[in-house]
C-alpha cells in the first residue's frame, strides 16, 4: 500500500464520510461521518442496533460486498478502504489496525497456545523468526501487565483468567505497533474492578505509541472516561459528535439528553428516565430522524433527516438542537 | 408475633464446598461461601453485590432451598429452611419468588404467557381458574406490557419483555419476598431503566422484601436500602446503602466503588491483580493480595465481621474510617 | 383458555407440516394407504386368498388388473390386505415399543442414580442386538404369527425409544423453566407431564415416524425370510418372496408389492422428516 508523503499531519487518520452500509434494502448505517485526529480516542456508544459494532467491522472490511452494500468513503491515513481487495485488507489488519474483541474466549483459538497466537502478526507483519520473535513476544505480555510472561508464552487460553485473556488479546493487537486500535466493547466482559485495570491498560499502551483508538462501548460514563470524543448513533444514524466532557455535561441531541438521563449513577438518587417506545427493527425504520417517534420535540420537520451540523467543535443531527 | 424483631431469613455462618474433579492431584475443593452470616429483615431490600466467583449466586441458592448448606444454617422466620421445605414446601414457595437472570430460559417454551403467569396462581390456587385470565391480564398491565401478550409465547417477545413477564409472574404468586439474580443485567440502558423503575415502585408499593442480586454497583444504590459486598465466598461488608457509598469501611468496597465508571471523575484503576481462585484461597484476609492498605497482620489472621456503627458490619482488621471515596 | 391455546398449537404444528412440499406428497401418499387398507374389503375385485390353479401367473388385465402369482392368487386384492397387515404392523409395533420405551426412559431420565443405571444396562443389551436379528431371535421362540410379529418388532424399538427420551428428560430437566417450576411449587407429577413431557414429546413423535417405516421395512424382511407372517395371509414380504422365483418370466408378482413398499417407505420418510422440521423449536423460532 502506497503511503501519501504530503501532509501527513493534516489529514486525519481516519475520516467517515457520508458513509452507508446497506443489507438488501436497509441502510442498517446511514450517512455515518466523523473524524478520528492521530493520537486522539473516540468512542461510539448507543443501544444494541445503533451499528456501533457494524461500523468497526465495515472499517476493519470485515463486512464487504457482496454481503452488504457500501456508499460513501472510509479514508484512512489518506488512503480510501472501501473497495480494498481482501489481501490489502489483510496487510492493515493486526498490522496498522489492532483489533481487541469483547468476548476473548472466543476470538482466541483454544487449541492454540498464547505464545504460537502472539507469533503470527509478528511473523506475518514484521518477518521475525525465532528467539528474536520469542523475546518480542515476552516484551509484548510483559507490557500488557502480565507476570511471567516466558511461562505464559506455553499456556493455553483456557488456563488464564478472563482479565488475562483479553490482556492477551491487547497484546496481539498491539504486537505491530498499530496506528489504530479498534477495541470493541473489551470489558463488557470483566468484573468491574479488572475492567478498570484493562481500560487503564489500554488507554497507557495507546498513548505511549501516539496511536489513535476506537471505543466501542455501551457505557456512557466509561465513554466519558476513556474517550476525547464521542460519536453517539442510532438505528445506524450519528446523532450527535462532541468532545466527551462537554457532550454529557450538555447533551444536545434529545437522544443523547435521554440516554445520558437513563443511565444509572452511583447512589442515584433521581428517578431514572426511559426512553419511551423501544429501538426500532431493521425492517421498519423511521424515514426521517430515526429517533423522531421516540422523541419528546418531535415535529413534523422531523420526516426529513436533519443534517448533521457542525459548529467546529461539536456537531448535532436535530432540527431543533 | 412480631414480625420486625424476627429476620425473614437469617444465614448463620454458612459454609458451602463443591469438589471439582480436576487436575493431576485428584479432587479439588472450591469453597464457595465460607463463614457467611446476613440477617435479612421483612420490608428491607438487600443487594447481594460481589464479582464473579464472590458466591452471590450460590448464597441466593441457599436461600431458596436449591442448595444445602454444607454447615451452618439458614433460616426462614426463624426456623430452619430444611424444616420449613419439609413441613411445607408448598407454602413457602408461594411465599418466595425467584426471578432468574436467563429470564426466557426460566419459561416453558411450548407454554403461552397467559400460561406462564397463571401458573403460581393455579397451583397455589390462588384465584378460581375462570378469573385466572382477568388476573393475567391486570398483572401484564402492571408491569406494562399490552393484554395481547398473554397469547404469545416466550420466544416472540423482546428481551426487555421477557423480563417483566417474569417480574409479572413472580407478583403473580403473591410473595412476601421476591429474589432476583442479575434481573436487569445485559439490558440496553433504557429498558434497564424502566425495569429498575417498575421493581422499584412494585417493591414500594407491595412491601415486599427484596433481595437483589447484582455486580452492579449503580444498579445496587438505586434499587436498594442495603448492600452485602461479597468477595471469594465472604461477606466483607454490610450496612445501608447511603452510608457505604458515603463512608466505605472496607479497602476492597471502596476499590469496587472506585472502579465504577463515573461521568465526573477520570478512569482510574484502584485494585490490581486478579481475583484470586476459590479453589485455593489465601491465608488470612482472602482480600489482602489485592489490597492497596494491606498490613503484616493481613496474611496471618482472617479477620471476622465486626459491628461498625450499629448498622454495619465491616470484615477488616483495619476499617477506613470513612468519608474516603465519595467526597 | 390451556385447551384452547393446545389446540392452536397443534393447529399451527400441522401447518407448519403442511406448509412443506414434500411433506405434503409423503402425507398424501400415507393417507391413501391408509384408505386403502381401511377400505380393502371394497375395493378388493377378488378373495385375496382364494387360489385359482388355472389363473395362475396371469399379467395384469382386465379381469385381474395387477395379474396373478404363481398360485392364481389376485395380486390387486393382496396388495389391498397387504396394506393392512403392513400398517396395522408398522404402526402397532412402534406404538407398543413407544410406550414401552417411553416409559422406561422417563424413568430412567428422571429416576437417576441406580434406578437409571439398571435400565439403561438392559437397555444396552437391547440395542446391542440389530433389530432384524433380535426379531429373529424373539420369532424363533414365540413362532410365527401376526401379534409375535408386533410383540418382536416392538421389543426392538424399546431401546433405541428409552435411549433417545432418557437423554431429552435429562436435557429439558437441567432447562432453568424446569427449576423454576419446582421453586414455584408445582407438583412433582405436573412438572414431569407438563414441562417435561411436554418439551421432549416432539422428538418422541419424529423418532416415531422414522420406525413406522423402518418397521414395515422389517416387517416385510422377516416375512420374506419365512419367519414372519404364515402364507398364505396376503403380505408384501411374501408376495414378494413368492414372486421371486419367477422374477424373469413374471415380474409382476414380486415387482408390485415391491414398488408399493418402496412408494410407502419414501412417503414415510418425507412425512417423518416434515414432522421433525415443523416440530424443531428453532425453525419455530424463524418463523
Amino acid at each position: 500500500m502506497d503511503h501519501p508523503a504530503v501532509a501527513e499531519e493534516d489529514v486525519p487518520l481516519l475520516s467517515l464520510q457520508a458513509f452507508s452500509l446497506a443489507r438488501g434494502k436497509v441502510d442498517v448505517l446511514d450517512n455515518v461521518a466523523f473524524e478520528l485526529g492521530r493520537g486522539q480516542t473516540i468512542g461510539l456508544i448507543g443501544e444494541s442496533g445503533a451499528g456501533k459494532s457494524t461500523i468497526a467491522l465495515a472499517i476493519i472490511g470485515l463486512l464487504r460486498p457482496p454481503e452488504v452494500a457500501l456508499r460513501g468513503s472510509i479514508r484512512f491515513d489518506g488512503v480510501e478502504l472501501t473497495g480494498l481487495a481482501e489481501a490489502q485488507y489483510r496487510q492493515l489488519r493486526g498490522n496498522r489496525i489492532g483489533l481487541v474483541f469483547q468476548d476473548a474466549t472466543a476470538a482466541l483459538n483454544p487449541c492454540f497456545t498464547v505464545g504460537a497466537q502472539l507469533a503470527e502478526p509478528l511473523s506475518r507483519h514484521l518477518g521475525l523468526r525465532g528467539n528474536e520473535r520469542r523475546q518480542r513476544s515476552i516484551e509484548l505480555l510483559e507490557s500488557v501487565g502480565i507476570g511471567e510472561a516466558a511461562l505464559r508464552l506455553d499456556a493455553f487460553p483456557h488456563e488464564l483468567s478472563g482479565g488475562m485473556q483479553q490482556r492477551v488479546m491487547i497484546a496481539m493487537a498491539l504486537a505491530c505497533d498499530p496506528q489504530l486500535l479498534i477495541a470493541d466493547e473489551p470489558t463488557s466482559a470483566l468484573d468491574v474492578t479488572i475492567q478498570a485495570q484493562i481500560m487503564e491498560l489500554i488507554l497507557e499502551r495507546v498513548r505511549a505509541r501516539s496511536a489513535s483508538a476506537i471505543f466501542v462501548l455501551h457505557d456512557l460514563a466509561l465513554a466519558a472516561q476513556v474517550c476525547d470524543r464521542v460519536v453517539v448513533l442510532y438505528a445506524g444514524q450519528v446523532v450527535e459528535v462532541a468532545p466527551a466532557g462537554e457532550l454529557f455535561a450538555a447533551p444536545r441531541h434529545p437522544y443523547t439528553r435521554a440516554l445520558r438521563a437513563c443511565s444509572i449513577e452511583l447512589g442515584q438518587e433521581q428517578v431514572l428516565a426511559p426512553i419511551p417506545g423501544s429501538v426500532p427493527g431493521l425492517e421498519d425504520l423511521p424515514a426521517g430522524c430515526r429517533f423522531a417517534p421516540r422523541c419528546d420535540r418531535a415535529s413534523a420537520q422531523c420526516a426529513q433527516t436533519p443534517p448533521l451540523v457542525s459548529d467546529g467543535i461539536r456537531s448535532v443531527a436535530c432540527w431543533h438542537a | 408475633m412480631n414480625e420486625s424483631t424476627v429476620p425473614v431469613f437469617s444465614v448463620l455462618d454458612v459454609e458451602k464446598r463443591f469438589l471439582l474433579r480436576k487436575g493431576r492431584g485428584g479432587p479439588v475443593e472450591l469453597r464457595a461461601l465460607d463463614g457467611v452470616r446476613l440477617d435479612i429483615e421483612a420490608g428491607s431490600s438487600v443487594a447481594l453485590v460481589g464479582e464473579s466467583g464472590s458466591g452471590k449466586s450460590t448464597l441466593v441458592r441457599m436461600l431458596l432451598g436449591l442448595d444445602r448448606p454444607g454447615e451452618g444454617r439458614v433460616l426462614y422466620d426463624g426456623i430452619d429452611l430444611q424444616q420449613v421445605l419439609a413441613r411445607d414446601r408448598s407454602r413457602f414457595a408461594r411465599e418466595v419468588a425467584f426471578v432468574y437472570q436467563d429470564a426466557r430460559g426460566s419459561m416453558n417454551p411450548r407454554f403461552t404467557i397467559g400460561e406462564i403467569i397463571g401458573e403460581p396462581m393455579r397451583v397455589h390456587r390462588l384465584h378460581p381458574a375462570q378469573d385466572i385470565p382477568r388476573r393475567v391480564a391486570l398483572l401484564l398491565e402492571r408491569v406494562g406490557l399490552p393484554a395481547s401478550v398473554a397469547v404469545r409465547y416466550p420466544h416472540q417477545l423482546s428481551g426487555g419483555q421477557v423480563r417483566r413477564v417474569a417480574v409479572a409472574r413472580a407478583l403473580a404468586q403473591e410473595p412476601r419476598v421476591i429474589m432476583a439474580d442479575e434481573a436487569v443485567a445485559g439490558l440496553d440502558v433504557s429498558v434497564q431503566a424502566s425495569l429498575l423503575n417498575l421493581l422499584r415502585e412494585l417493591v414500594a408499593e407491595l412491601k415486599v422484601t427484596l433481595v437483589f442480586v447484582t455486580h452492579d454497583l449503580g444498579v445496587a444504590s438505586y434499587l436498594c436500602n442495603r448492600i452485602a459486598v461479597m468477595y471469594l465466598g465472604r461477606i466483607l461488608e454490610t450496612g445501608p446503602v447511603d452510608s457505604i457509598l458515603q463512608g466505605p469501611a472496607h479497602p476492597y468496597t471502596r476499590g469496587l466503588l472506585e472502579s465504577f465508571p463515573r461521568f465526573d471523575r477520570p478512569l482510574r484503576a484502584p485494585l490490581r491483580g486478579e481475583i484470586p481462585s476459590p479453589v485455593d484461597l489465601p491465608a488470612g484476609c482472602r482480600f489482602a493480595s489485592r489490597c492497596p492498605c494491606v498490613q503484616p497482620q493481613c496474611t496471618e489472621a482472617d479477620p471476622v465481621a465486626r459491628a461498625l456503627d450499629g448498622r454495619r458490619l465491616v470484615a477488616c482488621l483495619f476499617p477506613l474510617s470513612g468519608e474516603v471515596a465519595a467526597a | 383458555m390451556p385447551m384452547a391455546t393446545r389446540r392452536s398449537a397443534l393447529a399451527e404444528g400441522w401447518s407448519a407440516v403442511w406448509a412443506q412440499r414434500s411433506a405434503r406428497w409423503g402425507m398424501g401418499i400415507v393417507l391413501a394407504y391408509v384408505l386403502a387398507a381401511l377400505f380393502a374389503p371394497w375395493l378388493a375385485t377378488h378373495d385375496p386368498v382364494h387360489q385359482a390353479v388355472e389363473a395362475s401367473m396371469q399379467p395384469p388385465s382386465a379381469a385381474h388388473w395387477l395379474g396373478t402369482d404363481s398360485f392364481g392368487q389376485d395380486i390387486y386384492s393382496r396388495l389391498l390386505y397387504g396394506a393392512r397387515l403392513a400398517l396395522a404392523i408398522g404402526f402397532g409395533s412402534v406404538l407398543l415399543g413407544m410406550v414401552a420405551g417411553v416409559a422406561l426412559g422417563l424413568l430412567a431420565g428422571l429416576a437417576g442414580g441406580r434406578t437409571e443405571w439398571a435400565i439403561m444396562r438392559v437397555v444396552d443389551g437391547l440395542l446391542a442386538f440389530p433389530e432384524l436379528i433380535l426379531a429373529m431371535a424373539f420369532l424363533a421362540v414365540l413362532g410365527p404369527g401376526v401379534d409375535n410379529l408386533v410383540y418382536a418388532l416392538a421389543l426392538s424399538f424399546v431401546g433405541p425409544f428409552a435411549r433417545t427420551v432418557r437423554s431429552d428428560v435429562l436435557q429439558v430437566r437441567a432447562q432453568p423453566y424446569v427449576e423454576a417450576a419446582r421453586l414455584m411449587g408445582v407438583p412433582m407429577r405436573e412438572i414431569v407431564v407438563r414441562h417435561v413431557l411436554l418439551n421432549v414429546a416432539p422428538g418422541i413423535v419424529v423418532q416415531a415416524g422414522i420406525r413406522v417405516s423402518i418397521a414395515i421395512l422389517l416387517e416385510s424382511g422377516l416375512s420374506f425370510l419365512g419367519v414372519g407372517v404364515a402364507p398364505p395371509t396376503p403380505d408384501w414380504g411374501l408376495m414378494i418372496a413368492e414372486g421371486r422365483a419367477f422374477i424373469t418370466m413374471a415380474p409382476w408378482i414380486a415387482g408390485i408389492p415391491g414398488v408399493a413398499l418402496a412408494i410407502l417407505l419414501v412417503a414415510l420418510n418425507l412425512l417423518a422428516d416434515g414432522l421433525r422440521d415443523a416440530l424443531d423449536p428453532r425453525s419455530g423460532e424463524a418463523r
